[in-house]
């Protein structure tokens, strides 16, 4: 027997007769949560043959009381505890903290998915403006080329050519489209340079001399082609003159700027 | 060898052990009629057992009340692997008593009242009545564990009794009866070794 073997057996019979001082059982307590399965053994086996000189001491009645005593204990706590099984009951609190917690958690997901939902909202309603600006310009794009082709449609129109003036715009190129029963015409212009902001293009129909406002316009890309409307140029004329001249903003009773294009039925 | 000793003291204790555990399930699972039953089955036995480390009945029924109510509540604790129902029982009742005897306060009340050493004390070791237990199965086990002692040299007998059936240190001891607390110590260890040793050998008669 190894002198830790000894140790531990002379410290086991002493505890389980409690016959050690604290600090030897504290020792004893120390060794017991390193012992092998034979010190484990000798422990459990000490302590049965100790627990047999109990019966040797004479038996002693205890008074009534004491039995009473510990059934009042034993029986309000089983009462307490109903089933075997464990049931955990809600308290009301508990149920008002569960329900508070799932309340916080449910809002904290709404205000989350509506705020998500918000930004897609807002996101759709972007592109919806913007689809809705890109469908307005191409309506009226369509409006007005249908309007255009409505004037090439005509079976009867009159067509005038006119070339750019060589002091102002030498490469400059117009065509009116005159659909005279409709009284409408169309007008094409090209190379002819941007009006400044406070001018505008003016188209006269000269007659027999004397020039007729057929309309005023703005050209501010004269790299394309540009095409305008001219409505209400309603004449009987057979010939006569088209002529484009730069006026103030909004055009003049009478031209009164340079000519830029002109061109004769 | 605890095996045998369970199982041999054991033709008497099996049955006792058996209807013991069913007890504990019970009172694991919370049935106090079972808790009473455990109660008249050991409460003169622990009584008896309490009384002789205390001395003094009221203190005694306290104990008794406390290591019940202990039983009760505690009745997870209990572990098969460690040993019989009734060990654990007795083990628990000894460490209540132990406790109180030590405690600061019992030592005072006992100053203020009754010596040890005095003669009228209750003052009872192992007895020798013929029927000191109204269980047959334990007085059966008395007879076997009494005969046990009997092989034991007085000197190693004697000190087993008064730490068991007194409740005394081992330092009391050396104190008490003028031994090394080495020569305790050693007569501690050595009888209970014999004393583990012969209830197996008992049991294999």
């Amino acid at each position: 027997m190894s002198n830790e073997n000894n140790k531990f057996t002379e410290l086991c019979a002493g505890h389980v007769l409690n016959a050690l001082s604290e600090s030897e059982e504290q020792e004893f307590q120390q060794l017991l949560t390193q012992a092998n399965t034979d010190q484990i053994q000798l422990l459990n086996e000490m302590r049965a043959a100790a627990a047999e000189l109990a019966t040797l001491n004479s038996a002693e009645t205890p008074s009534p009381s004491v039995k009473q005593q510990i059934m009042q204990i034993a029986e309000a706590s089983s009462q307490k505890k109903p089933t075997n099984a464990p049931v955990h009951k809600m308290t009301w609190y508990r149920l008002a903290a569960a329900a508070a917690v799932l309340f916080v958690l449910t809002s904290i997901g709404l205000v989350l998915y509506s705020t998500g939902l918000q930004e897609e909202v807002q996101n759709n309603e972007a592109l919806i403006s913007q689809q809705q600006s890109t469908i307005e310009r191409l309506e009226t794009e369509v409006k007005r080329k249908e309007e255009l082709l409505t004037i090439l449609e005509a079976r009867d129109v009159d067509l005038v050519m006119m070339d750019g003036l060589a002091e102002m715009s030498p490469n400059g190129y117009g065509k009116v489209v005159w659909d005279k029963q409709g009284g409408n015409a169309l007008l094409q212009v090209a190379n002819i340079p941007s009006v400044p902001i406070d001018k505008d293009y003016q188209l006269w129909f000269i007659v027999n001399g004397q020039p007729i406002s057929a309309g005023v316009f703005a050209v501010n890309d004269p790299g394309i082609d540009n095409f305008f409307k001219i409505e209400q140029l309603q004449s009987s004329a057979s010939e006569g003159a088209f002529a484009i001249t730069m006026e103030p903003k909004g055009g003049a009773p009478q031209p009164t700027g340079d000519m830029y294009l002109l061109g004769n039925m | 060898m605890l095996f045998f000793i369970l199982t041999t003291i054991g033709k008497f204790l099996t049955k006792d052990e058996e209807r013991d555990r069913a007890l504990m399930a019970r009172i694991k699972a919370r049935d106090a009629t079972a808790l009473s039953e455990l109660y008249d089955n050991y409460n003169r036995l622990l009584f008896g057992v309490i009384l002789s480390i205390l001395k003094k009945r009221e203190e005694a029924e306290d104990t008794l009340q406390e290591v019940f109510t202990n039983i009760w509540q505690k009745a997870e604790q209990f572990d098969l692997e460690r040993g019989t129902v009734y060990t654990w029982i007795v083990s628990l009742t000894r460490n209540k008593s132990i406790d109180r005897l030590r405690s600061k306060v019992y030592k005072e009340q006992k100053k203020q009242s009754t010596s040890l050493d005095d003669e009228d004390v209750f003052h009872p070791l192992y007895s020798d009545e013929s029927d000191p237990l109204e269980n047959t199965i334990l007085t059966e086990r008395a007879k076997i564990v009494r005969d046990a002692l009997n092989k034991i040299s007085e000197k190693q007998r004697k000190v087993l009794q008064v730490a068991y059936f007194n409740g005394m240190s081992q330092s009391e001891i050396s104190e008490e009866y003028d031994i090394p607390l080495g020569t305790v110590k050693t007569r501690m260890r050595d009888g209970m070794l014999k004393l583990r040793e012969l209830l197996a050998k008992d049991i294999e008669l």
